[in-house]
Parts: structure tokens; sequence; C-alpha cells
């Protein structure tokens, strides 16, 4: 059970995270802002690939699905915004348990392909959807409206990218720690032992698609604010590639390492760039096959010996 | 319809592409269960060692011999392939990790081979010529570039010899031995390392053969890697990832169906893009087994 003192930590996390917000310089808000996104699409990326054992390469293409379907329902139809949100997560979910229906019956990479397909797929829907999704070059000019009576700007929706990190964190760690997690490990693990001992295999495999690629959408919908811009080349196959990585590097199965993972995978680049290049894409590609040679419990089993227990 | 014949020979000649990619699969597949995804990049490296080889980009002033170009794109491949293997490969089966752990460590090869392609030869696609010149074949009204027929014919070339090899010679009856039954490969005195190794180099022969072949019509290019891979994993589907002879019809059936599709069918050129994903995701859930059924363990 939640102590009172954990509860404090959370709150603590929240504000701290939340009270940067306010003091980072424009381009430092950019920065801190996507950071936000991708910690939020790698703990729900963790929850499917390390957690519940699926390779799946469609996680974009679910947060490409939620920016395009508010963009459009909310500015090229004109839906309320409150309408348009849930509008945009229930195609995200619906869409999400339609693909896991027959996707979760694939075994191991075959399951990587199909949803590779799947992501393709949408990009050419999305290339080709003329003036609804603007093609290649996507849709701009248009800003948040007022939610629920609040106009939220600037470091404010930092604020709510850090509500949102919290709410997916929390979500999945709830989630972890029930019979549902409990079983999503072991069907990752063993399968068959899984389902002897009485866990619904298929259920559970569509539910943990489903609902981590709901998240996915979610995540989607708050980029969609960020740059107030959205075009089709940010849901390819590349980001999919460093979602991977940084689940790999930080420590695939803790939620901890999917934080880690996110942050340095993100912001390496910044450091890197001006020393090597464009050659940071190589580091990360070694850094991959290291992590998976040596330290399979990534960056976050080498910080807490606690962390490499749960991860494995 | 005039255009028919000539786009039978472009369908023909991207199909044999696809195919021997979807062979570079299953030859890295059959007997190791793992599905190699910097197939593609593999391919990408055979095309830029024939531009280095054959165009004065390396060695300026110098232009290589074809057969030059040939050799060096199997020796480079088949040592890279070797190496890959040993050193990412076979520590996590010795260590006994899961069947992910390799495909997903090669993910990570991926990206060093097409980081590494991009340093070395920039971000411009560079042509490379075709040996046999610019000139148009006509075989009656079967025409094309001297090019697309050079690919149909070594396509042909290389899936007889695969065939042979696995049908008549002792090592091919250890690498279906091995893809049928590890275990049991392995108890009747199969050494499995070497299996292992040797698929991975044939692999990235094969697929560096690929690379090399569509260089003069297509340009070498650091982003042409990851396309080839899905296509010649969606041929490979379609024909069935248990027999030699479902890579060419899953690739020539692949290249037919897009081209023909793109050409006759009353739909946006840009939706025919879709092509090869509806084909894949179709096979995957409605026939996983392919066109052609596995040879049975008997």
């Amino acid at each position: 059970m939640p102590g009172a003192s954990r509860v404090l930590a959370w709150l603590a996390a929240i504000v701290a995270a939340s009270a940067l917000a306010f003091w980072l310089g424009g381009y430092a808000t950019d920065v801190y802002r996507k950071m936000l996104i991708w910690i939020a699409l790698a703990l729900s990326y963790n929850f499917l690939f390390g957690i519940a054992g699926q390779v799946a390469f469609s996680h974009f293409a679910f947060a490409g699905v939620g920016a395009y379907a508010v963009v459009i329902l909310a500015h090229k139809i004109g839906l309320p915004f409150g309408i348009a949100f849930i509008g945009a997560l229930a195609l995200c979910a619906l869409l999400a348990y339609i693909v896991a229906l027959p996707a979760t019956r694939l075994e191991g990479f075959y399951l990587a392909l199909a949803t590779l397909a799947f992501s393709q797929l949408v990009l050419v829907v999305i290339d080709e959807g003329g003036s609804l999704t603007g093609g290649t070059g996507g849709i701009a000019n248009y800003r948040l409206p007022p939610v629920l009576g609040f106009a939220i700007r600037g470091p404010w929706y930092t604020v709510l990218l850090v509500l949102l990190v919290a709410l997916t964190l929390w979500t999945l760690v709830r989630l972890d720690h029930s019979a549902f997690g409990r079983a999503c490990r072991a069907i990752r693990d063993n399968a068959v032992a899984a389902a002897a001992m009485g866990v619904d295999v298929r259920r559970v495999k569509v539910l943990a698609f489903t609902l981590t690629s709901t998240l996915a959408g979610l995540a989607g919908i708050a980029y969609a604010y960020v740059d107030n811009v959205i075009n089709p080349s940010v849901f390819g196959l590349e980001n999919i590639f460093l979602l991977l990585f940084m689940i790999i590097i930080g420590g695939s199965g803790s939620h901890l390492g999917a934080i880690i993972g996110a942050i340095v995978v993100y912001l390496a680049p910044f450091l890197l760039e001006p020393i090597v290049g464009h050659g940071f894409l190589v580091v990360f590609g070694v850094l991959v096959v290291l992590t998976i040679l040596f330290q399979p419990a990534g960056l976050a089993g080498l910080l807490t010996w606690r962390a490499a227990r749960q991860a494995t | 319809m005039e255009d028919l014949p000539e786009l039978i020979v472009s369908a023909t000649a991207s199909g044999c592409i696809y195919a021997l990619v979807a062979l570079a699969y299953l030859l890295i597949l059959r007997p190791t269960s793992v599905i190699n995804f910097a197939i593609g990049e593999w391919a990408a490296t055979g095309a830029f060692i024939g531009v280095a080889v054959l165009t004065p980009l390396a060695w300026p002033r110098l232009e290589g011999p074809y057969w030059l170009a040939l050799v060096a794109v199997l020796v480079i491949l088949g040592l890279l392939g070797w190496l890959v293997e040993v050193v990412t490969v076979r520590p996590l089966i010795r260590r006994g990790a899961g069947i992910t752990s390799p495909i997903l460590a090669l993910l990570g090869v991926l990206v060093i081979f097409r980081e590494s392609l991009t340093m070395l030869f920039g971000a411009d696609p560079l042509p490379s010529p075709p040996p046999f010149g610019f000139k148009r074949v006509a075989l009656g009204p079967f025409a094309g570039a001297s090019q697309q027929f050079l690919i149909i014919g070594a396509t042909f070339a290389v899936f007889v010899a695969v065939w042979l090899f696995f049908e008549r010679t002792v090592w091919g009856r250890a690498f279906e031995a091995v893809a049928l039954n590890r275990r049991a490969a392995a108890l009747i005195g199969i050494n499995l390392r070497r299996v292992t190794a040797l698929a991975f180099a044939a692999g990235a022969m094969v697929a560096g053969l690929a690379g090399l072949l569509m260089t003069p019509l297509t340009s070498a290019h650091y982003m042409m890697g990851l396309p080839l891979a899905i296509q010649g994993f969606t041929a490979l589907v379609i024909g069935g990832v248990g027999r030699v002879e479902g890579a060419l019809l899953g690739g020539l059936l692949l290249a037919f169906v897009e081209q023909l599709g793109a050409r006759y069918l009353p739909i946006p050129s840009g939706l025919t893009l879709g092509f090869p994903f509806v084909l894949l995701i179709v096979f995957l859930f409605l026939r996983p087994g392919g066109l052609i059924a596995p040879r049975e363990a008997c």
C-alpha cells in the first residue's frame, strides 16, 4: 500500500518537474516539452515491449493517429475540443483493438513486422489524405482552445505535459503491480506456462496492446499542441527505432529504466552532435548491441541492484 | 496494354531483387530462426561497395572492372556477415537468451551499418554504371535495359545454385537438418556454430549481390536498406519461409502486384505504395505459412 511518504514523493516530483517549466527559456522549454512526450511514450512502450513482451512497431503510428484525429476533429471539422479529445482517444483505442485482435496471434518478431506494415499504411493514408490531413506538408495554424474555461499557454502547457507523464506512470505502475501486470510478465517469460496457470493469454495480450497504444495516442494528442504543427515524418519508422533503443538502453521492463533511457537517448544528440556530427546514431547502435550482450537490465540495472532484480 | 511486355520485364527484374533479399532472409532464418532485419543494410553495403569499385569515387581516376566489384561484394559481405554472427549472435545463443535478443541486437547492427554508410559515402544517391552499358535489349516483344536482363539471369543462377546446394550437397542437407531440429542435428554431429556462421555469411553475400545488381537502376542511397528489408520480408512471407522456391515466387508476385497495380488500377499512385504492406498483413494474418507449404519433418 502506498504510504503517505510515497504520495509526498510523487507530489514533490510533479511540483519540481513543473517548477522547471517556469524557469526554462524558450528553446529549453521546447526541448523539455519534447523530452516529456518521449518519456510518456517510452513508459507506455516499455509496458508493451518490456513487460508484456510484445515487439510492436506501431507505437508512433498510434501517437500519429491521436495527433491527427484531435487536430482534424477540433480544427478541420470544428467539434468542441472536449468531444474532439475523447473522439481521438476513442479512435486510438478502437483501432488498437482492431489491430490487436489478429496481431497478437503472431509470434515474436512477426508481430513487429505486421505492426510495421500497419504503421507504414497509416503513413501512406496520411500522405494521401489530401486537404484533410495536409498530405506530406501536414497541418499547421491551429491552437489549443480553452479547456474547461482555462486558456493553457506557455509554461502551463508544460505543466500539463508533466501531469501527462505522471498520469501515464501512475497508471502503468498500478497495472504492473496488479494481477494483470503479473499475467503480462508471465506471458512474456513463458506463454504456455502462463496459460497452464489459468491466464487468458489472448485477452491479456489484446488488452496490453490496446491500453498501451491508447496511451501512445494520448501522448500524440499532447504532442499536437507542442509545436502546433503536425506532419507525417514525425510518426515514421526512424522514431520507433529510437523508442526501442530507449527501452533497451534504459532497461527493458523497468519504469525507471524507460525514464532514464528516454532522457539519455533524447538528450545525448544535443551533447554528441557538436562532437561527432550525425555519428551519434552509430553510438546508439553500438550501445544497443553492448547493452543486449553485457547488461540486459540496462542503465536502470546499473543504477540500483533492486531495479535490476525487478527488470529480470 | 501496349507497354505490358516491357512492364513484365521490369516487374520480373524488381521481383528478382526482392527474391534475392527474401533468399538472404531465408538462408539465415531457416537454420537459426533469427529474422535479420539488417539484411536491407547489407544490400545497401553491397551497392556502395559496387559504387566504390566501379566509379572513381573512392579512388580517383581508378575505375575497376565489374568482376572485381562482384568479388569485392561477395568477399566483404561474407566476412561482415560472419563477423556480425560471431560478435552479436553467437554469445547470445551460447548464453541461452531468448530468440528476441539476437533480433533486437541486429536492429542495433542495422543502425550501425546505415549510419556508417552515411558517414562514408554521404547522403546523396550515387549512380553506378551497368556492366553491359545503357543499351536496350529486346527478346521479341520483351524489351528492357540490359541491366534488367542481367538481374533476371543472375537471380535465376543464384536460385539454381542454392537449390542444388540444399538438395545435392552434404552441407545443404546439414543446413536443412539444423532448420528442422537444432538439437537432433547437433546430436548427429553437425557443427551448429559453423552452420550458423555460414548461414549469416551466405545471407550477407546474397543480400550484397542484390544491392550490387540493383544499383545501376536505382543508385546507391543510404535510405535504400529499410524499404528493401520490408519488401524482401514481404516476399518471404508471401512465398513461405520453408522453401527456397517460395522466396522467388514471393518476390515475383510482390513486384507484379506493385507494378501492374500502379499501372492499371484506378487509384492515386501514392496509395499504391501501400500494396506491399497490405500484402504483408494479409499473408501474416491469413496465410502465415506462405503459398508453398514447408517440407515436413519426416
